[in-house]
């Protein structure tokens, strides 16, 4: 695909009508140099002015590991105009194990007017077919959803970060997926973020030996960065829900409490700090202490635990990133239900 | 309540988060600790481990070994080698915890005191590093050691346990050089360890694209029709490389291709292509399955043995263009060895399945390419309509190594007015599809060692089973009477003529690769 070099450019703008057409142009011009790979459908739909660009840059990097057929969707709801303007591109990479070019292609759309109404015709009538149809909304949700779109999509993803009002964006998420008769599976980059961290702390009670400290926990200190507080509390929502706590009345909006099954009361702290996200979680069970921080290099989780007369043994386990990238790369590398985010957040929905 | 929280031995909080069987906090043991396999194999696997976060916390490890060093001496060696050898780059602040948890313990293999000494340091870095007595001991020292090993760790009791932890053992090939050997090796390591303790590590079995093959089977249903004898015309498994012996000759010289290759690693993938659908997942439903198709395996007469068997040697050629030596020419090589460095073999399992099907095998060293991969090829069409005068046959290719994938060769018309049929590839590739590097075979194997999942280590009934068949070729050969001859070919090319004769007479082919 020479004519359209890897830039983060909006690639080649297309007639609507032609699109299928000028993408096979497009391959029968590499003459076979590159490969085109493809294992989902991702389509990308935001408002905001430029997210073209900025979205192409991130497709850019994002099928450096996962090939996709990419849609990308930039919209103008508030245009008196419909309109409608579509380009193609590519974003190619030599493989791991040879030189040959590995190619996902783009299709763009900038979309003016009523856009939610015509999203499911330009999805639908460029899908890549047979293969599951991932939707990452960075929007705000918005009523009326569209019935014909969600019985599509088979992961809907989507930030819980960046919402303003988390109840009523939750329950249109959860409307859509029973539009899709629960099909569809809610992916929360939010709840990715926490990935790391919950792996970082379920480890230490792997071994059955430890099992019975569950009950013994009675402290939780979550610090998250200002802006994070909602990933502190699906942290904690995350915990309440596996381990059969119930939420109690909030002392604060930083000191919850839950109660656990044995009616023991777990005071939880939020403390909001500057750092990583979710910087560092610390958990108290009787004489010892779980903890989980991010090391200084940024990329790392320190982990260990604390007992009085024993030797504090540091472990280094990888901390994952926060940006868009790392976060989708690891939701489109993990799959998976995600049923135990969904008893998370239902565990914190007050708070939340 | 939740699903995992029913459960008492199941961690809630593993819930969603990972998949696989969670390994165990422990120390590993490795005998053999100053060798090659643990410098470029095993330490380089476990450092990957720990990068990826998927090493349970509190692993340590204790290095095992004759030489005399200190800890520092040894984790610095240990470093040196996992620079060089690893398949990510080696981080400094990973590598500074992931070292403190290396430790160095100096002994004989025959010194009992030395294991007693290992017993009291086990006990202290469990109370320190809270391991809980979970040991995971590597045997990667030369065989010849193994039954010192084994004796000595039952006499300072390292393999017992106490309640709810574990002690294992991890055995490197060769099990054995026949059946009595490696019945007498199973007889010494389950005089020290039962054989749920026991893990007999193969690295193939360990490989993304091996265990890719049941999956390739058993999840999709449009092969489990057409996998048998009334569609499958002939099976190839070819592993060839293009190395010669290089520093293995002492080893080479007595075992050979086909104690080397076919017993264990070509033997192990034509199960994962032959056997039966398990009941379940578990280790012993597969390796149930798995010794059934050894177990099924055509034993050859000595008769047999000549027309179904070829052994090869190389002599002097060119690699890439390179000119090397002949095998006899090589360090440590007899000038007259009659060992073979190819072989090639047409089998049969007698089973319902594949009755009459041949399985056509090739290993060599020395080959104008390294790769490793199975073939089925289906049986052709029958010869009306396009088909006429049409020699092509269906095949669906495994990649084993390198460029691992799947590909599937079917027919196609090509355009135009006539009807001209042509065979085109549909390709699957791991390295376009997926852009995550596969694990190394022994960041898996390990890793399924610690969580005691057994599925890809081979079990003893299996290694003797394919013994038993390997025996009598070996004898075959070794017949001072009407023992069939050695044949050679030039470095670089695919073996002896006398391999494509194999095939020749009943109208086939090797693949071309």
């Amino acid at each position: 695909m020479p004519a359209v070099p890897e830039t983060y450019s909006l690639g080649l703008p297309v007639e609507l009508g032609k699109i299928d057409k000028e993408l096979k142009k497009l391959w029968a011009q590499s003459e076979g140099a590159m490969t085109r790979a493809t294992l989902v459908n991702l389509a990308v739909y935001n408002e905001e002015p430029g997210s073209l660009e900025k979205n192409t840059q991130l497709i850019a990097r994002i099928t450096e590991n996962h090939a996709c057929r990419a849609i990308v969707i930039g919209a103008d709801c508030q245009a008196h105009e419909g309109r409608v303007e579509a380009w193609i591109s590519a974003h190619c990479h030599v493989s791991g194990a040879g030189t040959k070019q590995i190619c996902s292609e783009q299709i763009s759309f900038r979309l003016e007017g009523p856009c939610t109404k015509l999203l499911p015709s330009i999805v639908f009538s460029h899908l890549d077919s047979d293969l599951p149809f991932y939707l990452w909304w960075q929007s705000e949700f918005r009523e009326p959803m569209d019935p014909q779109l969600w019985a599509w999509v088979d992961r809907l993803i989507y930030d819980s970060q960046t919402w303003k009002d988390f109840s009523a964006q939750m329950r249109l998420v959860e409307c859509a997926q029973q539009e899709a008769k629960q099909r569809i599976v809610l992916c929360d980059l939010n709840w990715t973020r926490l990935d790391k961290i919950r792996l970082a702390l379920a480890q230490f009670f792997d071994h059955p030996a430890s099992h019975h400290r569950f009950a013994k926990i009675d402290k939780l200190r979550i610090d998250f960065a200002p802006g994070f507080r909602s990933a502190a509390l699906l942290f904690a929502g995350w915990l309440g829900a596996q381990l059969n706590w119930r939420a109690d009345k909030a002392k604060s909006s930083h000191e919850l409490r839950f109660v656990s099954p044995s009616a023991r009361k777990i005071d939880i702290e939020l403390r909001e700090r500057d750092g990583q996200p979710v910087h560092e979680v610390a958990l108290t069970t009787g004489d010892i202490e779980f903890r989980v921080t991010h090391a200084k290099s940024g990329d790392l989780l320190e982990v260990s635990r604390t007992k009085t007369g024993e030797r504090r043994v540091p472990q280094l386990m990888p901390a994952g990133k926060s940006d868009p990238v790392s976060l989708m790369s690891e939701e489109l590398m993990r799959g998976g239900l995600h049923h135990v985010y969904l008893h998370a957040v239902n565990s914190v929905r007050e708070l939340l | 309540m939740n699903r995992a929280a029913d459960q008492p031995d199941l961690n809630p909080l593993r819930e969603g988060i990972s998949a696989r069987a969670v390994p165990q906090p422990c120390t590993i043991v490795i005998f053999g600790a100053t060798g090659d396999l643990t410098h470029r194999k095993l330490i380089p696997a476990l450092y990957n481990l720990a990068a990826d976060g998927d090493l349970p916390p509190a692993v340590t490890i204790v290095g095992f070994a004759r030489r005399e060093k200190s800890d520092s001496q040894f984790r610095k060696e240990l470093e040196n080698a996992t620079r060089k050898f690893s398949r990510q780059i080696v981080r400094d602040d990973i590598w500074k915890t992931f070292g403190e948890s290396i430790f160095y313990h100096r002994s004989e293999f025959e010194d009992e005191a030395g294991y007693n000494a290992l017993a009291k340091r086990l006990d202290k870095i469990d109370k320190e590093s809270g391991t809980r007595g979970n040991r995971l001991f590597y045997l990667a020292a030369g065989p010849d050691q193994f039954e010192s090993i084994l004796k000595h760790l039952k006499a300072a009791a390292l393999n017992e346990t106490c309640k709810g932890s574990w002690a294992r053992v991890i055995v490197e090939k060769p099990f054995g050089t026949d059946l009595a050997s490696a019945r007498e090796l199973n007889h010494v390591v389950r005089n020290s360890f039962t054989e749920e303790q026991t893990y007999r590590i193969d690295h193939f079995l360990g490989k993304e694209t091996a265990q890719n093959i049941l999956v390739m089977r058993f999840a999709n249903a449009i092969f489990a029709p057409l996998w048998n004898t009334h569609y499958v015309d002939s099976v190839q498994i070819t592993a060839a490389e293009t190395l010669g012996v290089e520093s293995r000759a002492g080893f080479y010289e007595r075992a050979g291709a086909l104690r080397d290759m076919v017993q264990n690693h070509l033997l192990q993938l034509l199960c994962l292509v032959a056997m039966e659908p398990p009941t379940d997942l578990s280790a012993d439903s597969i390796r149930d399955e798995k010794v059934k198709v050894i177990r099924s395996l055509r034993r050859l007469s000595r008769n047999e043995v000549a027309a179904n068997i070829v052994r090869g040697q190389y002599t002097e050629g060119a690699i890439h263009g390179d000119p090397v030596v002949g095998y006899r020419e090589e360090q440590n090589v007899k000038p007259d060895s009659q060992t073979e460095t190819f072989v090639a073999l047409r089998l049969f399992i007698d089973n319902w399945r594949w009755a009459d099907v041949p399985i056509y095998m090739r290993v060599g060293k020395r080959l104008p390419k390294s790769a490793t991969d199975i073939s089925v090829h289906f049986k052709k069409a029958p010869a009306v309509l396009f088909n006429r005068g049409m020699t092509d046959q269906n095949v669906l290719v495994i990649r084993i190594q390198p460029d691992e994938g799947i590909s599937l060769r079917i027919h196609a018309k090509v355009p135009g007015a006539s009807f001209r049929i042509e065979p085109v590839k549909m390709d699957f590739h791991y390295g376009t599809s997926f852009g995550k590097a596969s694990p190394e075979a022994y960041e898996r194997l390990l890793l399924d060692a610690m969580s005691g999942d057994a599925t890809l280590f081979a079990r003893r009934d299996e290694v003797e089973e394919a013994w038993a068949f390997i025996d009598p070729i070996e004898e075959a050969w070794h017949a001072k009477k009407d023992a069939p001859g050695l044949f050679f070919y030039p470095a670089g090319s695919w073996g002896p003529e006398e391999a494509d004769d194999l095939l020749a007479r009943h109208g086939r082919a090797w693949r071309r690769l």
